[in-house]
């Protein structure tokens, strides 16, 4: 019998700030508290990141970390030997599974998890790649619209097919603990009046799905009726992205209603989305959203795409709004009923929580987990 | 500081919970002499006990299980050293208080930042709030794991206590866990998560675990854990100075109290330390308490006299002599709560303590865990050279009778475990094997399934004896001794190396600095050597020992025991006497006679 050792392979954990990144530390974190519950070891592969970026951090002991900085052949065989000895192997990322099909080779009796997020499996996929799929144990799909994905395209059994959406973070600062005077409307030139829509999101020329140019159009009719609307942009850019989005506000007339911040720190979040009035992102790759659950937690009314993930993380629009994300109209229109009436649209925080909370998610991972 | 318990069990009756509680809590007395009290909620079949020891706001203000907004209720063990600075925040935001204790800032902290607040607490603490509108009981504990709490979810509800002896109340949770004799024969102690009983475990320290009443759903998390830097390494001047003003800082918060307390003062380079800062920050008079020996071998009276003679404190010192110790021992063994070897220095230290009218006392554990001062720094390497030996040639030393070579086979089990077992273990599988009856295979297998502990060969090699000792010995012994020996007396042991600030700082310095230099501690000694006088710093270590082979072979109880014991038991009696078995080992068979006869 193996031994009751987990191991939870992944691609990056710590370096880097994206949606995959934050589930990985997440779910570290409820790996490392099964670990202490059941008496088992776990242990956290990275493929990508230095070893410097575990220290200090909230979710895990740094020991149960190890990072390979990109030594693939090194983490490959690494991960195939630590795998054979465990009794489960969650896998973060499609691109990890071959470590997972050869564990499998070599070691029948581990079962395999592999964790998909969205677009990475709403394609077609090489015959060896869905063979690899259809052999796991269970998939991991953090939104009913991946699993159905997954089933459809890739012709995943449904009895393997576990839907867990993605959690609010445990560490994420609690909304009446953060000073909603932290001074962002001044450093954006809004005034107190102002009505400020926001969204945040990485901003890349290559992954141009999140509808924010949808926004600047229905901010052109809005601005008539609601002259105090402005729009809050935030995320990296890259250099081609923010040439095409300056040239849309230019040609559009939004300079003084639109605001790029760039790049928004951990630490500032909270204070942003305190200060921001709907958050706004018509999305249509979205694998579940993690954003909208966050912006709804510090009270936010969501403006959100039908026609992904993000209609889990708005559970079917008891949460918010949901629209569909190619329509302009619809858009200006969502937007317009919740600048007339803000606090009617304001989420559910107890159904919010009970839905997303970490409290929630630990149950349906421990689920996972003991099988 | 206290001792808790109490239950929550939707199947059974209330009157019967009450009974249960107020039948733990007397088994606790000896931990919380100053105050019972007794918080029950009937329509939840809820019930927290609490025996008080008071240090903070002695007056009657400070009761527990204390409520807040007639909403949160709690049972505490232990102290918030930075409650002030707490309390000052919470009253910022509106919050209005009715003590001066660390309990009521503990509610109001609760109630604030919900379970946020625990990682807030700077302190030592284990306590157990009830949240009357949400029906849930959380437990908690805190980061180092200074104070104990063990729980049982066993047939649907939910019990704690402070101690292991409180569960005898509690008539399903008997079962014994029958491997305890296992690990006490290998490990000296109950390594956790193990305990006697098979349905109750300690809470993780740093974690809570959540019960909900109406689902009777459980949730373990954590919300706060030290990691041994990887990379990120800091050293140098400027952090050597800032962490000596946080341990100078973490010292003062630890004199807080509004009941007399003390220093122990052993003679040695941590208790020196502590006493020296103490002694510099205290505008009253510090009380210090020595234990001493008349056999010059084991005797720490030259190195006290040198420390109290630059000090500016009240001592207190004492000699123990054989007559007393063969007076106390059969009620040293009733006070251990888990068995364990050692403890005894701390029961004798205590009752001192308490007989000096204190009620606090800082005592300088986790310095040789933190800096090196075990000899498992150095052997660590030798260690990790020895498991390219083949087994074949390790398991030989399993017959012989030297403790070390004896020890060599535990080096078959993978990771620190087996690094732990081979430089501090007792017993080896074999003799444990023959002293229990079981086969050596089943021992190799109990050992093998508990504690389970992640690899750390990441971590740089002295770290990794840092992260053995201060997570296994210092968890499983030490701390374990100072809470519950301290307690037998009503005396509570504070630990300023234990500092949440402190250790997370000395974590991030660079091994080769840190555990540098010719002597062990060399870090400390270099930091500290302008406030204490030279031989205390530069002197053989001699520990807190005691001159126990010698007060065991006389002993006419062990004796008494040991022949009642089965013809094994007197084997190993037998080696002991001929000088063939540490005073430590033979501690395990004492302890598991006397188990037997109870």
């Amino acid at each position: 019998m193996k031994r009751n050792n987990l191991l939870f392979l992944t691609l990056k954990v710590f370096s880097a700030t994206g949606g995959i990144e934050k589930v990985c530390r997440v779910f570290g974190k409820s790996l490392y508290e099964y670990g202490v519950e059941n008496n088992s070891a776990v242990q956290v592969y990275a493929m990508h990141g230095n070893r410097a970026a575990v220290d200090d951090n909230k979710y895990f002991p740094a020991e149960m970390f190890r990072s390979f900085r990109s030594q693939r052949i090194r983490c490959t065989l690494a991960s195939v030997k630590k795998g054979c000895e465990s009794r489960m192997v969650v896998i973060s990322h499609i691109n990890l599974l071959v470590i997972g099909w050869l564990i499998k080779k070599l070691s029948p009796c581990t079962q395999i998890v592999l964790f998909t997020h969205g677009i990475e499996v709403w394609h077609p996929l090489s015959r060896f790649k869905r063979k690899m799929l259809q052999g796991c144990d269970k998939i991991i799909a953090v939104s009913r619209f991946t699993a159905d994905k997954l089933n459809e395209l890739h012709h995943v059994s449904p009895s393997k097919l576990h839907v867990i959406n993605n959690c609010l973070d445990p560490f994420l600062p609690l909304p009446d603990n953060e000073a909603t005077n932290s001074g962002l409307r001044q450093r954006y030139g809004f005034k107190e009046t102002d009505k400020v829509l926001f969204t945040l999101t990485r901003l890349s020329a290559s992954e141009r799905y999140k509808g924010y140019d949808l926004v600047m159009h229905a901010i052109v009719n809005l601005k008539l009726t609601h002259p105090e609307i402005r729009y809050l942009l935030s995320g990296s850019y890259d250099v081609e992205e923010k040439k095409y989005l300056d040239e849309i506000i230019n040609r559009l007339g939004l300079s003084q209603q639109v605001v790029m911040t760039g790049y928004v720190s951990d630490e500032e979040l909270a204070a942003h989305f305190l200060m921001a009035d709907i958050y706004v992102m018509p999305s249509i790759k979205e694998g579940f959203g993690i954003v909208f659950i966050e912006a709804m937690y510090y009270g936010l009314p969501v403006l959100a795409g039908n026609k992904d993930g993000s209609v889990d993380a708005l559970c079917d629009g008891k949460l918010g709004w949901l629209v569909d994300p190619l329509n302009v109209f619809e858009i200006q229109n969502a937007i317009e009923a919740m600048l007339n009436d803000k606090e009617a649209h304001k989420p559910s925080r107890e159904l919010l929580l009970k839905h997303f909370s970490y409290d929630a998610y630990k149950l349906k991972v421990n689920n996972i987990l003991s099988f | 500081m206290c001792r808790i318990a109490g239950m929550v069990h939707p199947g059974m009756d209330v009157k019967n919970i009450e009974q249960t509680v107020l039948g733990m809590c007397k088994l606790l007395q000896h931990g919380g002499p100053d105050d019972e009290g007794l918080y029950t909620s009937h329509a939840d079949h809820l019930v927290l006990g609490n025996r008080r020891l008071a240090i903070l706001d002695l007056s009657s203000a400070g009761h527990q299980p204390m409520s807040y907004q007639d909403r949160y209720h709690i049972t505490y063990n232990g102290e918030i050293y930075n409650f002030r600075e707490l309390k000052e925040e919470l009253q910022d935001l509106g919050h209005y208080f009715l003590t001066h204790t660390d309990t009521e800032v503990i509610l109001a902290a609760y109630s604030q930042w919900n379970t946020h607040s625990f990682s807030k607490f700077k302190g030592m603490f284990a306590f157990a709030i009830w949240d009357n509108h949400l029906k849930e009981l959380l437990l908690v504990r805190d980061a180092a794991g200074m104070k104990p709490m063990y729980y049982s979810t066993a047939t649907g509800g939910m019990v704690f206590a402070s101690e292991i002896r409180a569960f005898k109340m509690v008539s399903y949770l008997g079962e014994a866990d029958k491997n305890w004799p296992v690990y006490l024969m290998a490990y000296g102690h109950i390594p956790e998560p193990a305990t006697t009983l098979k349905e109750v475990k300690p809470l993780h320290k740093g974690c809570f675990l959540k019960y909900e009443l109406h689902s009777g759903k459980q949730n373990l998390q954590s919300f706060a854990h030290y990691s041994y830097t990887k990379k990120k390494f800091v050293g140098g001047e400027n952090v050597s100075n800032e962490v000596v003003n946080t341990f100078t800082n973490a010292v003062e918060r630890h004199l807080i109290a509004d009941a007399p307390l003390g220093v122990f003062l052993s003679g040695g380079l941590d208790s020196g330390i502590i006493s020296s800062v103490a002694s510099s920050l205290k505008k009253s008079r510090l009380n210090s308490l020595s234990l001493y020996f008349e056999d010059e071998e084991y005797s720490e009276k030259k190195y006290q006299d040198i420390l109290l003679n630059e000090l500016q404190c009240t001592p207190h010192q004492y000699l123990l002599g054989e007559t007393e110790f063969h007076a106390n021992f059969p009620a040293i063994l009733a006070a251990m709560d888990m068995p364990g070897c050692d403890g005894i220095n701390t029961w004798f230290i205590s009752k001192f303590a308490a007989q000096e009218g204190l009620k606090a006392v800082l005592s300088g554990i986790g310095a040789d865990e933190l800096f090196g001062g075990y000899p498992s720094f150095t052997r660590i390497k030798f260690s990790g050279l020895l498991r390219h030996v083949p087994k074949m040639l390790t398991s030989r030393g399993r017959g012989s009778s030297i403790k070390r070579f004896n020890r060599l086979s535990y080096l078959q089990l993978n990771g620190i475990k087996g690094t732990y077992l081979f430089l501090r273990g007792h017993f080896s599988p074999n003799d444990i094997a023959r002293q229990l009856g079981n086969s050596e295979k089943e021992v190799w297998s109990i050992l093998d399934q508990m504690p389970v502990i992640n690899e750390l060969n990441d971590l740089q090699l002295k770290n990794q004896a840092s992260w053995m000792e201060f997570n296994m010995y210092m968890q499983n012994q030490l701390l374990r001794d100072a809470d519950v020996m301290g307690m037998a007396h009503g005396i509570e042991i504070r630990i300023p190396f234990l500092d949440d600030e402190f250790v997370r700082m000395v974590l991030k310095i660079d091994p080769e600095e840190k555990y540098g230099g010719p002597l062990p501690k060399q870090w400390l000694i270099d930091r500290y050597k302008d406030m204490l006088p030279q031989p205390i710093w530069d002197r053989p270590k001699m520990g807190f020992s005691f001159p126990f082979r010698k007060w065991l072979t006389n002993s006419t109880y062990v004796k008494e025991m040991m022949k009642n014991g089965g013809v094994q038991t007197q084997k190993n009696y037998l080696k002991f006497l001929e000088g063939n078995l540490h005073w430590s080992q033979l501690m395990s068979l004492i302890i598991l006679s006397n188990r037997n006869e109870a």
